[in-house]
């Protein structure tokens, strides 16, 4: 006897997840009649954000009315052909994507930048002045025997760290004992035999640089006539000095992100110069981490095709770095910008408009977005179409996969439509 | 079909030295002259001009993460070169890291009209081939690293069979769609990781207790088995290191006699004589390789000036850092399979050892005796940004122009050199061969590097101006696939470049051992790590060109 037709659900195995800087390429979705599920090793981000608004049918819009893709599209262009000095944000899109919004701002003598600007600047300034040695996630994983986790967050934003790159696996060399020591708080959520290999000293984040500036100095053996660094017991910096100097490989990372206040760069920087002084005996290495929202991915294309990694200002017709100091929010604010084109093809909720500006915003479907004069919904790369991210450590350019149908097109497809309608204006 | 009318065609690869000859093109490719009578679309006059085929440069980093790195390092490169889109180009910057816009313009602007880009991780050739399809009209290719990565380390501690490490040499080509095999330093990538600072060629790994020449031995024999046309294209040991003449003889016994690339290899020619125990050994070096008909070179030569170096060799980075300038650096250990470093560097004439470097170059140039195995690169950007090869090309051709830079430098290195000694003066068929129809040769490209019917109209058309820099700075017409595509050092029209590969057979039993090894050590998957071949055409590539592997059996 024949069963009545069910629909079947599609599995998905091995699939990338395109939701935190960590790409992580191991989950198992499945997918049927527009719900996905992620049924294996996912993360509440991911199991949220894969099955986020599957049903929604959200629908281009043109001054908050519903209206065609090809309206939409001619509203956006036209605000573009008036605009003087439109400004080009990317909160979260793939490197086709990328490489249409910076074309887009070249050829309309714009900026093009990155709403996690501000963070990929703490560890750009320290990158362009003094360097750092760095490492990736695979050595972490088989090689090192000590992770120092500077901050409080890096197991909120960046959720499998600890599971996929330091938990209990065979590894490839000799990595015991595999201690774990947090600047800041122990993460409340790490694997039990972990929990066990860690320890944690309480510090603000806003005194890294101090207590980084103290272990250089006892690192270099000068005596220091105090009985405190940054708030923790000499005695104690002395211990994490000396663990650090034992390690065969150490790991020190932080993900600027949470590094929320003044010259926060000088903190990476004393972390990156301790890491590189410590390498005169032994290795160690550092790991910035980012990558959400399509960061690094931005900051890869944008560097390769103008040269410079972020903020970038066509003003004058050839690529500058924009001032750092002047982000989004206040070249809104000050009118120096005159129309704002925002893609956020991950996450709906990151959609953020300003109503003091002509805008453009090229979102993943969701919740109708505020103050926008040209809306169209954009599907996920990674979900609905393919596409290339960049991992946080900067090395591995991650192929995207197609999971199910979109019901709207990809964020490269529509501003490479606008492009076209462009150039044929001249 | 075009005309190109009574030119002097210099084209070694059929033994044509400056003949006054019309060319014919068509359908992008070069034809035999057609009946009498045939329609000429179109005509070019060039009499008076010098033609060769487009200029190959099979070792240039130009693109992939550690340029991408060095790029992003250095604001300072980007700030007063920068350009603005015109209304066939776009926009870029950069003279020592070029944007991939930038270096694409400026090859084909030079007559050149492909690049290797020789350094390619495999765990980053997805990211060397985006950036490479971002890098217009120059045909493309890259050289996948081996030779740190853990999983041929293990396989040669382990005992593996050569037939095994062939197959999964075969696969690093397909997965990651290159042409050639490189390593960098061989082992040495992998002991710094291990908190070695040195590995010299016969001392073993501290982890894998395999010595450099075991792994110069296994990969130059696996590529000879798999008949890939250019041989094992190696980055010797202690590269830099005052007295490393030994090591890079050495380098070229551990082929066995097999065909061996030894690239950059003005880094590698290093004595100890001296009050500064640094001198040249260009001879014995110039001597090795015409002795070993086996060997092939790339030189590396330096010029002065400020560049960055970028190199896989994290070993050599780290010692050299404190030379940094500006004062800052990088280096970065990478998935277990290699690694980079970036160090931005000046070259000064007045600095004894770089003024030694600078000679040592040239004298590896002039003493090797055959051009057909020594190649003309700056192992850009590591010597020299390749915007001065036509300044390169001057220095060889000219000998007067030559001595009056040596009598620039610093003193003590002209006396400690024999440059000066040195009458050779490269002729344009010479040229030719080592721009041209060598390195063509020497990579696999069957069609490309030569004007014979059938070739791909990759064509450079120069005025004969005696200052030869001036004249290889802007030729008058460069043709890619038999269109015009620069005039007078500028570009005309933008297309798409073709990216060349090889794609030897092997058993794809490998293929299971690599999937539980990635599966159980790696952070990525083994399904996600190859590149499918329509990736390459998102990037930008036209089309892939798969060369055979055909060079005859042992």
């Amino acid at each position: 006897m024949q069963k009545p037709d069910i629909v079947r659900a599609q599995e998905f195995d091995n699939v990338p997840c395109p939701f935190c800087g960590l790409l992580c390429d191991d989950l198992g979705i499945s997918a049927a009649a527009g719900t996905v599920t992620v049924r294996a090793n996912g993360c509440e981000k991911s199991r949220t954000l894969f099955a986020a608004h599957a049903q929604s049918t959200t629908t281009p819009s043109v001054d908050g009315k519903a209206s065609t893709l090809d309206e939409a599209i001619a509203r956006a262009t036209a605000i573009l052909r008036a605009a003087k000095r439109p400004l080009f944000l990317s909160a979260g899109t793939d490197v086709a994507g990328m490489r249409a919004l910076i074309e887009l701002a070249e050829l309309t003598k714009g900026i093009v930048d990155h709403a996690n600007r501000e963070a990929m600047f703490r560890n750009l300034r320290v990158l362009q002045d003094t360097g750092w040695i760095s490492t990736t996630l695979t050595e972490i994983r088989n090689r090192a025997d000590l992770l120092v986790v500077a901050g409080t967050q890096v197991s909120n934003r960046f959720p499998r760290l600890f599971e996929r790159c330091f938990g209990d696996f065979d590894t490839l060399f000799d990595t015991r004992p595999r201690e774990l020591i947090f600047l800041g708080a122990r993460a409340d959520d790490l694997p039990l035999p972990l929990k066990s290999r860690s320890t944690s000293l309480a510090i603000e984040p806003l005194r890294i640089a101090e207590l980084f500036g103290g272990l250089r100095a006892l690192l270099r053996g000068r005596t220091l006539l105090t009985n405190e660094i940054a708030g923790v017991a000499i005695e104690k910096v002395m211990v994490l000095l000396e663990r650090m100097r034992a390690a065969k490989y150490g790991v020190l990372t932080w993900a600027a992100s949470e590094f929320d206040f003044a010259h926060s760069d000088l903190a990476v920087q004393a972390m990156c110069e301790l890491v590189k002084e410590l390498n005169a005996k032994n290795r160690f290495a550092v790991l910035p981490l980012g990558g959400s929202d399509g960061d690094l991915t931005a900051m890869q294309v944008t560097t390769w095709q103008t040269g410079f990694p972020v903020c970038v200002d066509f003003g004058r017709g050839v690529p500058s770095q924009a001032a750092p100091n002047y982000p989004p929010d206040i070249l809104i604010e000050r009118g120096e910008v005159d129309a704002l084109v925002l893609v956020c093809a991950f996450d709906a909720d990151r959609i953020a408009t300003s109503p003091n500006i002509p805008s453009i915003v090229l979102g993943r479907a969701g919740p109708p977005p505020g103050h926008c004069n040209a809306y169209i919904p954009v599907s996920v790369p990674g979900l609905h179409h393919p596409g290339h991210l960049f991992r946080t450590d900067n090395v591995v350019a991650m192929r995207m996969r197609q999971l199910v149908a979109a019901a709207h097109p990809a964020a490269n497809e529509v501003l490479q439509k606008i492009l076209d309608a462009l150039r044929e204006a001249g | 079909m075009i005309r190109l009318a009574g030119a002097r065609i210099y084209d070694p690869a059929h033994g044509i030295d400056g003949v006054i000859r019309d060319l014919f093109i068509e359908g992008g490719r070069i034809v035999a002259a057609p009946r009498p009578g045939t329609h000429i679309d179109e005509e070019y006059d060039l009499a008076g001009r010098i033609v060769m085929a487009g200029a190959i440069d099979l070792h240039t980093h130009i693109g992939g993460g550690k340029v991408n790195i060095a790029r992003a390092m250095l604001p300072e490169d980007h700030r007063d070169s920068a350009f603005a889109r015109t209304g066939i180009t776009r926009s870029g910057s950069g003279v020592v890291a070029p944007s991939t816009f930038a270096a694409g313009y400026r090859y084909v602007e030079m007559g050149y009209t492909a690049c290797f880009e020789p350094a390619m991780l495999p765990v980053n050739a997805r990211q060397a081939h985006m950036e490479m399809g971002d890098t217009p009209i120059v045909d493309k290719g890259g050289y996948a690293l081996l030779g740190n990565d853990d999983f041929l380390l293990r396989m040669m501690a382990d005992g593996a069979e050569q037939k095994l490490i062939n197959d999964y040499v075969a696969w690093t080509l397909h997965a990651t769609h290159c042409i050639a095999i490189k390593v960098v330093n061989p082992g040495g990538i992998s002991a710094f990781k291990f908190n070695a600072r040195s590995l010299d060629i016969d001392e073993p790994h501290p982890h894998y207790r395999v010595s450099p020449r075991a792994i110069v031995t296994t990969l130059t024999r696996a590529l000879h088995d798999l008949r890939v046309p250019h041989p094992l294209h190696v980055h010797s040991s202690n590269l830099g290191v005052p007295g490393n003449v030994a090591s890079t003889l050495a380098t070229i016994e551990a082929a066995e006699g097999l065909p061996i690339h030894l690239t950059h290899i003005q880094f590698h020619s290093y004595g100890t004589e001296g009050e500064r125990k640094f001198s040249s050994a260009a001879a014995s070096i110039a001597e090795a390789i015409d002795r070993h008909t086996n060997v092939s070179a790339d030189v590396g030569q330096i010029m002065f000036g400020q560049t960055v170096t970028a190199s896989g060799d994290t070993m050599a980075q780290y010692r050299n850092a404190s030379h940094a300038h500006p004062a800052k650096w990088m280096c970065m250990d990478i998935e277990c399979d290699a690694g980079c470093g970036i160090v931005p560097f000046r070259y000064r004439d007045s600095n004894f050892v770089n003024a030694l470097q600078w000679a040592i170059g040239l004298e590896l140039f002039l003493r090797v005796k055959d051009p057909w195995r020594v190649f003309l690169t700056t192992d850009h950007p590591n010597g020299a940004p390749f915007t001065s090869y036509p300044h390169l090309i001057r220095l060889l051709m000219d000998r007067n122009f030559r001595n009056e830079k040596l009598a620039q430098i610093h003193p003590e290195a002209a006396a400690h050199s024999q440059l000066a000694a040195l009458q050779r003066e490269y002729s344009l068929y010479e040229i030719a061969i080592m721009t041209r129809a060598a390195p063509a040769r020497s990579v696999g490209l069957s069609d490309r590097g030569h004007l014979g019917a059938g070739a791909a109209a990759d064509i450079t058309v120069y005025r004969d101006i005696a200052d030869r820099e001036n004249m290889f700075s802007a030729p008058e017409y460069v043709f890619k696939d038999g269109e015009l595509v620069a005039r007078d050092g500028a570009i005309v029209k933008v297309t798409r470049g073709a990216t060349h590969v090889v794609r030897p057979d092997f058993d794809h039993g490998i293929e299971k051992r690599l999937r539980d090894y990635f599966e159980r050590y790696h952070t990525i998957g083994f399904d996600n790590f190859a590149i499918a071949a329509d990736e390459l055409d998102r990037f930008g590539s036209r089309e892939i060109l798969v060369h055979p592997c055909t060079r005859p059996a042992p």
